[in-house]
């Protein structure tokens, strides 16, 4: 693996040269929110930032987007070709808990049997830069609970880390290998690698938060029915607002666009906490209340996903914790389950 | 890369009126391009996504046998928005189809053994894709006995009434139609399926229950056949819920980690044992 020292005040012209070859994506102040955006026309990555508003899932899994297109002709609607296709790009300064996002939902998007076309092509073109969290942003932060690490390469091409004087960069795969040429030749020695380690054992252990997220499985697999499950969602107002912000929820819906005589087959964001979710034409609703709902997203996170692929379908970016707006705290019900 | 999201174009071959209230109908979809045709290989049990552009998909079994070549069949229940849209359309209309889909009747595990294959009211679709598929002059060896038990609410409402009364001539199928209640005209069995299953009373040795209908049937039909010592293992049915993508990606059609469109719909008992009961 190439590694490479960055001086920091040289991180700033890569960027820009970066950006002026290809798109670059990085965390932009926008108004009072800190959201990935286009570094161009006056837009700068900040150099200093907690984490971005969204989630950065939306780069590969949009929360629109066109499936294919249709036109009417004589005999119906007939197929016109498919959606745009992806350019390449850069995502700068992802942290490592959404870049680990990726690689769960890799496991979903990219398996063996039914690939997903439109994931895959913006995933391939994609080249992710993750930047360390050389402390935790939040104290809502618990990725080391959940199987990542304020320091985590996994779903990055490339790792940065802030060793106090310069940026070790970690070139991961080839994809960011292929920028090599805009990190300079200044190789990283043992001395920047031990200093990462240092880095990363006192940024993992200043998280406040932990939770017993693989404890909590025995649990889950034992109690699909259980008085717990009617004590969390009565607050919950069904707005789905922790499904939107969450790196790695992605259920989708698919619907019908006509204008005229042209038409597109769209996929949008849907979410597991809205009734119609699951409501058939007949009026059956296997999850019929929000109860059903909660319990399926828990055990979505928590229980299928580490049956189905290993891994916890959660990276502990505390997004759902800060955005609810009745204050449902999914560290809460780990913790509460466990002392069940 | 195949793009599993785009349909096959297909055009509306025939339809089929199934029943009095004309709410169920058959469409016959035949392909546009004859290598679709080829590379649609299908097995009994499995589904498909109707799409009709401008107004959606809908996931339904396929009707007809992949020893009926040619073509495809649906037989659909008009309900919601895309259904109501097909029960609309003229032969002659193009549209598009997505699959096969899910996984199928087990027809290895099938073979060697007798089948008994349950049906109540609409919900014979893939039974009939199945049925018709050991009948077939290449396949009849390789099942034993098979009975079948069909029953709808009356008359009327029983679908496939022509092949119905085909089966019934011949002699390597125990047909036993039934209705609930029947009309001036009926001279057929009258009596609910589960009371018809238990008349029967099928053997559980070598045998396989296939069951397929509405929960009500299926509720009481499953004792019977407990009591007849099906094992659960030998009892398979067909589970519908909400789907969109059918390949598991969509994530609403989901029963504890099995997704009903990719690992199912076709389950036995025993596994469902194993799932969690939220379908």
């Amino acid at each position: 693996m190439e590694k490479r020292l960055i001086k920091k005040d040289v991180l700033a012209g890569i960027i820009g040269r970066i950006a002026g070859d290809m798109n670059l994506f990085a965390p932009v102040l926008d108004e009072d929110n800190v959201l990935f955006e286009p570094v161009k026309d006056g837009n700068t990555a900040l150099a200093n930032y907690k984490n971005t508003k969204n989630a950065p899932k939306a780069f590969f899994f949009p929360r629109s987007e066109t499936l294919m297109r249709y036109a009417r002709k004589e005999k119906g609607m007939e197929f016109a070709g498919l959606g745009e296709e992806a350019g390449q790009a850069v995502l700068f300064g992802v942290r490592p808990c959404d870049a680990r996002s990726f690689a769960l939902l890799d496991l979903l998007f990219d398996q063996e049997k039914y690939k997903d076309p439109y994931y895959i092509d913006k995933r391939g073109k994609t080249t992710v830069v993750a930047m360390s969290c050389t402390k935790p942003p939040y104290s809502t932060c618990f990725c080391t609970s959940v199987g990542g690490s304020p320091t985590s390469a996994d779903g990055a091409d490339i790792l940065l880390t802030d060793l106090g004087d310069a940026y070790l960069a970690e070139f991961l795969t080839d994809k960011g290998a292929a920028l090599l040429k805009y990190f300079g030749d200044v190789k990283a020695d043992a001395a920047a690698d031990k200093k990462k380690e240092e880095i990363a054992a006192a940024s993992a252990g200043e998280i406040k938060t932990t939770i017993p997220a693989r404890e909590i499985k025995a649990f889950l697999d034992a109690n699909f029915e259980h008085p717990f499950w009617d004590t969390i969602h009565r607050k919950c107002l069904a707005c789905g607002t922790c499904t939107f912000m969450c790196p790695t929820c992605h259920c989708f819906d698919i619907q019908d666009e006509v204008k005229g005589a042209d038409g597109k087959r769209i996929r949008n964001w849907d979410s597991c906490m809205f009734p119609l979710f699951t409501k058939e034409t007949s009026g059956h609703n296997p999850r019929p209340t929000q109860k059903e709902r909660w319990r399926q997203r828990f055990m979505h996170k928590f229980r299928y996903y580490v049956d189905m692929f290993g891994p916890i379908a959660c990276v502990g970016c505390g997004r759902c914790v800060m955005s609810c707006p009745v204050n449902i705290d999914i560290r809460k019900i780990a913790q509460d389950i466990s002392k069940l | 890369m195949q793009n599993p999201y785009v349909p096959i174009p297909v055009v509306v071959s025939k339809i089929i009126t199934e029943v009095d209230t004309k709410d169920i109908k058959t469409f016959r979809l035949s392909f546009l391009n004859k290598e679709d045709e080829e590379k649609f290989q299908y097995i009994p049990g499995q589904f498909a996504e109707l799409s009709v552009f401008g107004k959606g998909e809908s996931p339904i079994g396929i009707a007809s046998s992949p020893t009926q070549k040619g073509y495809i069949e649906f037989t659909v229940q008009k309900a919601g928005q895309v259904t109501s849209f097909l029960h609309e359309m003229e032969e002659g209309t193009h549209m598009g189809v997505r699959g096969p889909l899910g996984n199928s009747w087990p027809i290895e595990f099938l073979e060697g053994k007798n089948i008994v294959v349950v049906g109540g009211g609409f919900a014979f679709t893939t039974l009939r894709s199945l049925i018709n598929y050991m009948i077939h002059e290449d396949n009849r060896k390789r099942f034993g006995n098979i009975t079948v038990i069909y029953g709808a609410r009356n008359p009327g409402l029983l679908i496939y009434k022509d092949e119905l009364k085909e089966w019934e001539k011949r002699s390597d199928l125990n047909m036993n139609v039934t209705v609930d209640k029947g009309d001036a005209t009926w001279k057929g069995r009258e009596g609910f399926v589960p009371a018809v299953c238990k008349e029967v009373a099928p053997s559980s040795d070598n045998a396989v229950a296939v069951i397929c209908g509405p929960p009500i049937m299926i509720r009481f039909t499953l004792p019977v056949f407990f009591d007849l010592k099906f094992s659960k293992e030998n009892i398979l049915t067909s589970l519908e819920m909400r789907m969109k993508c059918g390949i598991g990606k969509c994530g609403r059609c989901n029963v504890g980690h099995k997704y009903v469109c990719k690992d199912g719909p076709v389950f036995s008992l025993a596994e469902l044992d194993q799932l969690t009961k939220e379908y």
